[in-house]
């Protein structure tokens, strides 16, 4: 066992600020990293029902669902293609749901008609497919009645799916019933006659980016796959250029801490170090022995931040859009860590200067 | 043979420059010998503790040669002077300088460490055997905190000969501790060296310090004077 890493574990009060310190950076960035990814799958889970498709837009609409009509006509020509292995159509609308002594909900409504890893099989006329957040809101389950829009169009329960919010929780219909329920409530978002807003293409080969480059050579389409569609989301972009800059400055933050801390560390342990070179250290495994310090902090303060993290989560409204995922921790875990080790380097010239002369005399 | 254990040929130290130019050591001729214990005195500033860090290789001469067992390290880089610092010298400071946070055995096996060293089954033995011959093997497990002054002192003398040095240097060894605890701790060292046939340079200002020494020197002005041969 290393000098170093038996100092930790003997002295640990010695590296309690920093150890606290990072804790609470970790805390921040789990809980902005739970944020970024909430607040990003709040608003994608339609567009991620479709991983693995491809998402076909008017060329004019700027890949924007609502903006986009795609005529039948192309829907039949996208059928008949080798590289396709169907197509469906896919409508939105943002209207609400409630009933049954339950208070109105905020919802987008989608009309499909191509099921997925995620949807089920187009539901039958006069019942929907609800996902699990409406279901959190509403406590609703299969076989409940939920009425649909200004007019209340009932529908039955058929299925839920997992939490598919695109902005709101999401209720899902058939293309037909989609277009009978919004054409009673909420005529002027209905498409014109023979049009829906945008197509689903299944890629027969399972290349849905190369369907898309071959889709987007049709005139008139603009073919994407479910990750570029969701880049073309300028909310979700601001969001996550927001977030990510907070994210940014903290583990900056994490660096001066540490850097700060072992820089104030090392001009403490001035003597203890001259003692160990005039004993045959060299400047190099004296650092190594800081960096194994600052990386050993770091993993503490990680477990600790991430338990306090999930502490602090349980206790926050479940309304609140934050998701810890797992890539996300590894990731904020994995740039800790390295930002831990760079702030320990910072201590190189302090160490190179120390003169093992100084023992003696 | 690889010869002496210490050579210095007309070795000059020289700190500052122009009017400000100190001359610490003054074209120094010493030889000590294999199993030599020399005892170097001389007043404060009289060039004592420069010799001391020429011979240990910590500060390198302005001129001269510098043999320690056979290899001459005056032109020696940074990274073979720490080798040969690890290998060839022991050092007993004169505030003890243990480790705080290690316990004694571990301030033996510490030298062993550096440099990427191993602590093999052959370092434990040796580090047991000298905490034992210093009346230590029941303070083992204790850390520098939990030692008495003289107990530090005997560790620091295990640690200087943990690693088999050619050369021993203490500095000032009994300036932090009572008369009859110095002496035990002089006689201490005087017998390991001697049982090792290791030589050593002890630096002093304790005159009592003298009686331990084959040969005491001194050092004034930074030239120096053989006061005492026995």
């Amino acid at each position: 066992m290393s000098i170093a890493f038996k100092e930790l574990l003997r002295e640990p009060r010695r590296f309690a600020p920093v150890g606290g310190a990072l804790t609470l950076l970790v805390v921040l960035l789990v809980v902005l990293g739970g944020f970024l990814d909430g607040l990003e799958l709040s608003l994608t889970g339609a567009y991620r029902a479709h991983d693995g498709l491809v998402l076909v837009f008017d060329a004019d609409a700027d890949r924007q669902l609502q903006r986009s009509s795609v005529s039948d006509d192309l829907a039949g020509i996208l059928d008949g293609l080798d590289a396709t292995n169907g197509v469906g159509s896919l409508d939105q609308v943002f209207t609400v749901a409630g009933g049954d002594g339950r208070g109105l909900e905020d919802i987008a409504l989608y009309g499909y008609g191509l099921s997925t890893a995620v949807l089920p099989e187009p539901p039958p006329p006069g019942s929907a497919v609800v996902d699990a957040q409406l279901q959190r809101l509403t406590d609703i389950e299969v076989g409940d009645s939920l009425e649909i829009g200004p007019t209340a169009e009932p529908v039955t329960v058929a299925a839920i799916v997992d939490d598919l919010s695109q902005g709101a929780p999401s209720v899902w219909l058939a293309t037909d019933e989609w277009r009978r329920v919004v054409s009673l409530g909420i005529p002027p978002a209905l498409p014109p006659p023979g049009t829906q807003h945008a197509l689903v293409a299944r890629p027969a080969a399972g290349d849905a980016v190369g369907l898309a480059a071959e889709l987007s050579a049709i005139d008139g389409l603009d073919a994407v796959t479910v990750d570029e569609a969701i880049e073309a989301l300028d909310v979700v972009q601001q969001q996550s250029s927001t977030f990510e800059g907070i994210i940014g400055v903290t583990f900056v933050i994490v660096l001066l801490v540490v850097a700060l801390f072992f820089a104030l560390l090392t001009l403490e342990r001035i003597h203890l170090y001259a003692v160990l070179k005039a004993l045959g250290a060299r400047t190099g495994e004296l650092l190594w022995g800081v960096a194994i310090q600052a990386i050993g902090v770091s993993a503490i303060a990680l477990i600790l931040g991430c338990g306090l993290s999930l502490l602090f989560v349980v206790l926050l409204p479940p309304e609140l859009p934050l998701r810890l995922v797992p890539s996300r921790v590894v990731q904020i875990g994995s740039g800790t860590m390295i930002t831990a080790l760079l702030g320990s380097l910072f201590t190189i010239r302090r160490l190179l200067r120390v003169d093992p002369a100084e023992v003696i005399g | 043979m690889k010869g002496p254990a210490l050579v210095l040929r007309e070795v000059r130290k020289v700190y500052g420059t122009g009017e400000r130019e100190v001359v610490a050591l003054d074209d120094v001729d010493l030889t000590v010998d294999d199993d030599e214990m020399l005892v170097l005195i001389g007043p404060s500033g009289s060039g004592k503790t420069t010799l001391l860090t020429v011979a240990g290789g910590l500060l390198r001469p302005t001129s001269g040669s510098v043999v320690v067992g056979g290899n001459e390290i005056s032109s020696l880089g940074d990274k073979a002077l720490a080798r040969f610092r690890r290998d060839e010298i022991g050092f007993v400071f004169q505030s003890v300088n243990l480790v705080p946070f290690l316990t004694a055995r571990e301030n033996l096996l510490v030298v062993r460490q550096l440099g990427g060293g191993r602590i093999d089954r052959d370092a434990k033995s040796r580090a047991d055997n000298l905490l034992g011959e210093l009346s230590l093997a029941d303070r083992a497990d204790n850390v520098p905190s939990q030692l008495s002054g003289g107990e530090k002192q005997r560790v620091a003398i295990g640690r200087a000969l943990m690693n088999e040095p050619a050369l021993v240097l203490v500095d000032e060894p009994t300036s932090a501790l009572d008369s009859k605890l110095g002496h035990q701790v002089m006689e201490l060292l005087h017998q390991e060296v001697k049982r090792r046939g290791v030589a050593a340079i002890v630096v002093t200002h304790d005159e009592r310090v003298a009686e331990f020494g084959d040969r005491v020197v001194e050092i004034i002005d930074g030239a120096l004077e053989v006061a005492q041969e026995r």
